[in-house]
């Protein structure tokens, strides 16, 4: 066992872990954060999609102790202050992107990092940054134009409030 | 699996890395991006008692312009190379390597490193790493090596890493404008594509359409990822036309099925090598004279 201090949605916990801890049971189960799912366990499937330092990854392929002094984002971090949904989860809500809703919180955290970075993404950027989450149910379509009305709801309100953020909590 | 590991580290240096490996030596095993090394310990493949994370050192994961090397640091993700402008510019067969790879979430882990030295035959980094003659640099506390690439890896999943060393980086020769690199992959889906087959080309033509000099190296094709030298010694000196294309196809067909005699693959793999090898090779003959009209452009 090992005792270890994580920052995960803008929180500190210090926890104690096992050593081979990965960092998706430690959010799961350590810290009770159950939106980020488990599909596959190896890489395929990015069901356990979260963000770390802002870039996408695989939380089943990244051991927790290897996640010390990184931020740490995930689906939970997402809903504003006020408790109304972020844009990306409203668009996915309103586009029908969503039905089991197995891999949503990973597609949501896809999606961010994706537009984080590329406030303006061509379909193909789109398609590109969704392609580590798989989805059984949707077909794909409904979730790459819910990622583009998204772009543009935050375009639109970066424009109106010129100085309020957009983001997160 | 569960207590096996008994220590962690997180290192932060290079010389931290250097003085666990001399201490644990066998006992250690480096991570970095885990893509492959969790899973493998998961399957109860590996269970190393202690580990040591490489991956939050920026000191080994720089890419490195000079004037005439590119050094590649052995933790830069396949995210960071993909985006390199050097990669993106004047080497895109290797920035298309890169992309290639996982998805944006792998992509984002796994490192250069993680792909030499894991050695799978299918490891899509080392097709275009071997056809440039890259050497890779290892260190340890008491020594730094250097050896070609192609001599590191030894077989299916094996490499010439002593179990004090770390592979600091990888480095390689820019090249002249009579020079080209192309990268060509067979893989089964796009987004999680582990190759079945590629092939990186290297050529140098000189004005007369000859073959001055080519390297090929090939990934799935074998027990490792490996240079072809009878089809490289085959083309050298000769005229590039369709002939010669023709007959370098038959020659690559040949040794596919002589080298997978046996294997369910063989059937499929020599003709598809034949394909492969002809988009890479188009591949790199488009470079080359990429490289030629910049080069006149900027005088
Ligand atoms: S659970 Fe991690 S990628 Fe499928
Ligand atoms: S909504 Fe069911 S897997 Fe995507």
């Amino acid at each position: 066992m090992r005792k270890a201090v994580f920052n995960v949605n803008n929180k500190e916990y210090t926890v104690e872990i096992e050593e081979d801890l990965r960092l998706l049971d430690l959010i799961r189960n350590t810290l009770n954060l159950t939106g980020t799912k488990e599909g596959c366990g190896e890489g395929e499937c990015g069901a356990c999609s979260v963000l770390m330092d802002g870039e996408v990854v695989n939380s089943c392929l990244v051991l927790a102790f290897q996640a010390e002094g990184k931020k740490i984002e995930t689906i939970e971090n997402l809903d504003r202050e006020d408790g109304t949904l972020h844009p990306i989860q409203q668009a996915f809500l309103e586009e029908g992107a969503i039905q089991c809703g197995f891999c949503t919180p990973g597609m949501v955290l896809s999606a961010k990092a994706l537009l984080d970075k590329n406030p303006a993404p061509s379909k193909h950027d789109i398609r590109e940054s969704i392609s580590g989450n798989l989805c059984r149910c949707t077909g794909y379509n409904k979730i790459a134009e819910a990622i583009e009305k998204a772009a543009e709801t935050l375009e639109k309100e970066e424009s109106d409030s010129g100085t309020a953020r957009r983001g997160t909590k | 699996m569960r207590d096996l590991v008994q220590n962690v580290y997180q290192a932060k240096d290079t010389d931290s890395i250097l003085n666990l490996l001399d201490q644990y030596q066998d006992e250690a095993k480096i991570v970095a991006g885990g893509t492959d090394l969790i899973i493998q310990m998961r399957e109860g493949n590996v269970s190393p008692p202690v580990l040591i994370d490489i991956s939050s050192i920026l000191e080994i994961r720089e890419i490195k312009e000079e004037k005439n090397t590119i050094e590649l640091g052995s933790t830069a993700t396949f995210t960071d190379i993909e985006k390199h402008v050097f990669f993106n510019h004047s080497l895109s067969a290797i920035a298309k390597a890169a992309r290639s790879i996982g998805s944006p979430q792998i992509r984002n882990r796994a490192t250069v490193g993680g792909n030499i030295c894991n050695a799978s035959p299918a490891a899509d980094m080392l097709p275009p790493l071997l056809a440039m003659d890259a050497m890779v640099v290892l260190k340890s506390k008491q020594q730094t090596r250097v050896l070609p690439l192609s001599e590191f890896i030894t077989g299916k999943e094996e490499t010439l890493l002593k179990s004090n060393e770390l592979l600091e980086k990888i480095r390689f020769q820019k090249l002249n404008p009579n020079e080209g690199l192309g990268f060509s992959k067979l893989g089964v889906r796009n987004a999680l594509a582990i190759a079945r087959l590629s092939l990186a080309v290297y050529v140098e033509w000189d004005e007369n359409d000859m073959c001055q000099n080519v390297r090929i190296a090939s990934g799935a094709l074998g027990i490792k990822a490996q240079r072809e030298w009878d089809v490289e010694r085959f083309m050298k000196g000769k005229c590039l036309n369709n002939s010669l294309f023709a007959e370098v196809a038959a020659f690559l067909e040949e040794s596919t099925m002589k080298r997978l005699a046996g294997r369910s693959t063989m059937n499929f793999k020599r003709y598809a090598v034949q394909g492969v090898f002809k988009q890479a090779l188009d591949e790199a003959l488009e470079d080359m004279e990429r490289r030629m009209i910049y080069e006149k452009g900027s005088f």
